[in-house]
């Protein structure tokens, strides 16, 4: 089953250049790249280190905007946006998947994933659990919503950050390398549940990875090299 | 946009006590400075209000009452427990207490108003000679032999000591022209001849022996001891009906209408009492009360020593029966005592008594105060004495009046503070003569004294004529033909020594309505102090009365800014105290928050705003802050009412006064408590400020970081 193509993209880099100084030096990490990302994409950036995915990817994510060109997610430049409209398009439109899973350590999992909702705020509390609960179930968890990160194993804390990036139902889905500190096997599975929610909910999932294995789950894969697309290519999907 | 705030306020609150769990070490020393923070301003501030409380009953109950009224053109400020200078303060006066009263007793709260005067007398004693003689005098009119015999006795070694005196003298003196003179005298009066008429039936050859020793010997046995004393003139049966620390020791109050004096017994036992007997006061109070040791403590080393060099005071003093008992007594005491050159086994046993050192002081003092005290005069007034006071009056003349002692008094709980010793008590008839006004009565008297010498109005131009007559030769001449008489010296003297007590009685109208210099007000209890005061205030002005009104810190002063002092040392500590935890807390928070950058930069990346995470961080401090200032509320508070229940001792007399009592028995309040409570949480804020501020400044970028 194929993902419906919007005529709108709802992420589109224009002629983007990211530029970070680095002592007396200048470090051109993104050098003038164009990208439409359609809804409802599962797109992976890869490339060796150092070659832009992560600054494409907080771009994205609007956590840092563009030295130069534009970025727009749905048709909104970041550019134009303060920090504080940057932190609400955060909350309301893009969920977070972190290489580290950059889990809140005194937090149970069901608080964890229960944060972005209240940061959001506009449930009831009624609501707002059975949302919560509806996500822990989803990624598999119910046993251990009442568990702290660190008595949870590595896959088991991806999913608990997959489950708080999807709870507040976003647009896109950042994921920086999701499966960098699991093994192949519990990798392969974490990509597996992106995908699923991916199938059934149309959320856009926008990752980096440089491994191959990943990058074969992927619908479309831009290759970057040097802060440029050197290739961006549809993939067959391995079934 | 706005959130949940409730719920997003209970999991920021989760979040901090859990981070605080988390980092039990940090949690720990910062929660331990507060602890100790909010115990200290506890214990601090109650023990401070309780000390405030102390005094102001101290104050208010023994002197001052809760308002004094003067002059409200006084030059100095009252000062009612001593000012900056000796007596010499100028406090104005109130012309006519009565209209006061009146006015200020019609007062809602008023309990009582008190006239008040203060003024500083002198009071002499004279020497032993001096008295010797008088017994003498007294035992040869009086007929009576034996006491005779002693006096005469005693009358020799004090010439003994006397002729020893004057050769001293005489060795380092270049004129010795007097010396020689009085030296002659009592070489004189120390032949067995000269004392031969006293064992005769010739009164008149007694009398002239007497005159002789009086006018010719006494003066070189020296000159006596001059007293000060301060005195407060009071309505005495008011005084001590509103002033309920007021206690009489010995004797009796001075009765309504009497004129009379009550001798503060602090004051007495600090100044008036023998030297010998205060030393070993001294030593005995720091050994016992304050658990010195006379050999570790060069003050009380010295003391011990001129206790020792004393004994011949106390030797001269006693009658020879007496003299003879102690002597018994103390030969039982320290059979081994010998006496060295010049002393007499007496003196030397005496001498040994008041060897005191550490082991022996209690035996000792134990022993002066059963063996010797009750055979010598402690103090040079008994109760029943008159007394001559004089004082420079208003006007600048010296004043001269006899008064009644009729007994000692102290303020209960104060017996030790020195400060409650700052006043002796008369009756304000006898505080106006020393003033230098004259009553109504007073008045009349001289009045009546002019009419009946027949003075009149005489002009100038016939002053002349008036007092020496037109003609003739008016002054007389004694027989032998001299203008004056010979007077009787002695004589004059000697009814000048038999002091009578001006013992006139007066109405309560005739004191009230005269001239005091300020006035108490004691106040009903509950009554609002500073309401009372304006109230007071403006109710003497509006009868136009000249008057201000200061409440009793003012009035007492020094003394009463002494606790605005320690307030504002406390507070200095308590400043130092929290500013060390300010930086502590500070510091650790900053480290925290940087250790913590990935997690607040992942809180900044999903959504939260920085306002979310400065409360996040500033909730971790408060909430440690609540934590810790409830336990060391908790603590401090415990620690006060232990304190309350055992109560501080007083080491010494200042302290005496301010705990109002031998001990301090302070007591918590709830605004010691908020006050504790409410400083921790304000510091808590401040400290963590910056740390709060560094973490706003956390870019979502830093979730993206490796770990």
């Amino acid at each position: 089953m194929s993902a419906p193509i919007a005529a709108d993209p709802i992420v589109e880099l224009v002629g983007v250049s990211k530029d970070y100084p680095l002592g007396k030096l200048t470090v051109q990490a993104l050098r003038g790249v164009d990208l439409r990302i359609e809804r409802g994409a599962f797109i992976a950036i890869a490339g060796p280190s150092g070659s832009g995915k992560t600054t494409l990817l907080n771009l994205v994510g609007c956590v840092d905007v563009p030295t130069a060109g534009a970025v727009r997610i749905e048709g909104q430049s970041t550019s134009e946006l303060s920090e504080k409209q940057l932190t609400t398009l955060r909350l309301h439109k893009l969920g977070f998947i972190f290489q580290s899973f950059n889990l809140v350590g005194v937090l149970d999992v069901f608080q964890n994933v229960e944060l972005p909702l209240l940061l959001q705020g506009g449930l009831t509390g009624a609501e707002r659990k059975r949302r919560v609960a509806e996500m822990v179930d989803k990624v598999g968890l119910t046993p251990q919503t009442r568990q702290r990160p660190n008595e949870l194993s590595g896959g088991q804390r991806q999913r608990v950050a997959i489950a708080r990036a999807l709870v507040t139902r976003p647009a896109i889905v950042m994921a920086d390398e999701p499966t960098a500190n699991l093994d192949s096997t519990t990798g392969g599975a974490i990509i597996e549940l992106m995908k699923d929610i991916n199938r059934e909910d149309h959320t856009t999932f926008i990752f980096s990875t440089h491994d191959a294995n990943v990058m074969s789950h992927a619908r479309r894969l831009v290759e970057l090299v040097d802060g440029r697309i050197a290739a961006d290519h549809p993939v067959a999907e391995a079934d | 946009m706005a959130g949940s705030p409730l719920a997003q306020a209970r999991v920021l609150a989760q979040m901090a006590l859990r981070s605080l769990a988390s980092h039990k070490v940090k949690s720990l020393i910062v929660g331990s400075i507060m602890v100790f923070g909010t115990a200290l301003v506890v214990v601090g501030t109650s023990l401070l209000d309780s000390v405030e409380a102390g005094m102001e009953r101290s104050i208010v109950k023994s002197l001052s009452g809760h308002l004094q009224l003067y002059d409200a053109e006084a030059k100095d400020d009252l000062a009612l427990f001593g000012g900056a200078t000796m007596g010499g303060d100028d406090y104005g006066e109130v012309p006519d207490f009565g209209e006061v009263q009146r006015v200020v007793q019609a007062q809602d709260g008023v309990e009582a108003v008190v006239p008040m005067g203060l003024g500083i007398a002198n009071m002499s004693r004279g020497s032993e000679l001096d008295r010797a003689l008088d017994a003498l005098r007294r035992a040869v009119e009086a007929g009576d032999a034996a006491t005779r015999e002693a006096m005469i006795h005693r009358v020799q070694r004090l010439l003994e000591l006397t002729r020893a005196d004057l050769t001293n003298s005489r060795a380092i003196t270049a004129d010795t022209t007097d010396l020689d003179a009085n030296l002659a005298h009592v070489e004189r009066a120390q032949q067995a001849a000269f004392w031969a008429p006293f064992r005769g039936d010739d009164l008149d050859a007694k009398r002239a022996a007497l005159d002789f020793l009086d006018t010719q010997v006494a003066p070189a046995g020296g000159d006596g001891v001059q007293y000060y004393l301060r005195y407060l003139g009071t309505d005495l049966p008011l005084f001590a009906r509103v002033f309920d620390r007021f206690r009489i020791v010995e004797g009796e109050p001075v009765p309504e209408g009497r004129r009379g004096l009550l001798i503060n017994k602090r004051f007495a036992d600090s100044q008036l009492k023998l030297k010998v007997a205060r030393l070993l006061d001294d030593l005995h109070d720091a050994v016992t009360l304050n658990d010195a040791r006379i050999a570790d403590d060069a003050a009380l080393t010295a003391k011990a020593r001129q206790a020792r060099s004393l004994y011949g005071s106390l030797t001269l003093m006693l009658a020879p029966e007496d003299a003879a008992a102690l002597e018994a007594a103390l030969r039982a005491e320290f059979p081994d005592v010998a006496p060295t050159d010049g002393q007499s086994p007496l003196d030397a046993l005496v001498q040994a008594a008041l060897t005191v050192d550490d082991d022996t002081l209690k035996a000792r003092y134990a022993f002066f105060y059963a063996q010797i005290a009750p055979r010598v005069a402690l103090y040079p007034f008994r109760v029943g004495d008159v007394l001559t006071l004089r004082a420079f009056t208003k006007r600048g003349y010296m004043k001269s009046v006899n008064v009644k002692v009729y007994g000692t008094f102290e303020f209960a709980g104060l017996e030790r503070s020195e400060l409650s010793g700052a006043a002796n008590l008369v009756d304000l008839m006898t505080f106006r003569d020393l003033y230098g006004q004259m009553t109504e009565a007073q008045q009349a008297e001289l009045k009546a004294i002019q009419a009946e010498v027949g003075l009149e109005r005489v002009d100038r131009a016939d002053a002349e004529d008036a007092f020496f007559g037109g003609d003739g030769d008016s002054v007389e001449k004694t027989a032998d033909g001299s203008v004056f008489g010979d007077f009787d010296v002695a004589r004059i003297e000697r009814e000048a020594g038999t002091r009578v007590a001006d013992d006139r009685p007066f109405t309560r109208e005739q004191m009230v309505d005269g001239v005091v210099l300020n006035a108490a007000v004691v106040l009903k209890d509950g009554v609002d102090l500073d309401d009372a005061q304006a109230r007071i205030q403006a109710a003497v002005d509006a009868a136009g009365l000249r008057l201000k009104v200061v409440d009793w810190r003012a009035a007492s002063g020094v003394i009463g800014q002494f606790v605005m002092v320690i307030r504002g040392v406390l507070l200095l500590a308590i400043g130092i105290i929290f500013i060390v935890a300010l930086v502590i807390i500070n510091n650790s928070m900053l480290m925290a928050t940087l250790e913590r950058v990935r997690e607040i930069g992942t809180l900044r990346a999903i959504g939260a705003q920085r306002r979310f995470v400065m409360a996040m961080v500033m909730l971790e401090t408060l909430v440690l802050g609540l934590l810790s200032g409830t336990v060391g509320a908790g603590l401090g508070a415990a620690l006060v009412s232990w304190m309350g229940s055992v109560g501080i001792p007083a080491k010494n007399d200042i302290l005496v006064f301010l705990f109002s009592g031998p001990r301090l028995h302070p007591a918590v309040g709830a605004s010691n408590l908020l006050v504790a409570l409410v400083v921790i949480l304000v510091v808590s804020l401040i400290s963590t400020w910056y740390p709060a501020r560094i973490a706003t400044r956390v870019q979502p970028v830093e979730a993206m970081r490796e770990a």
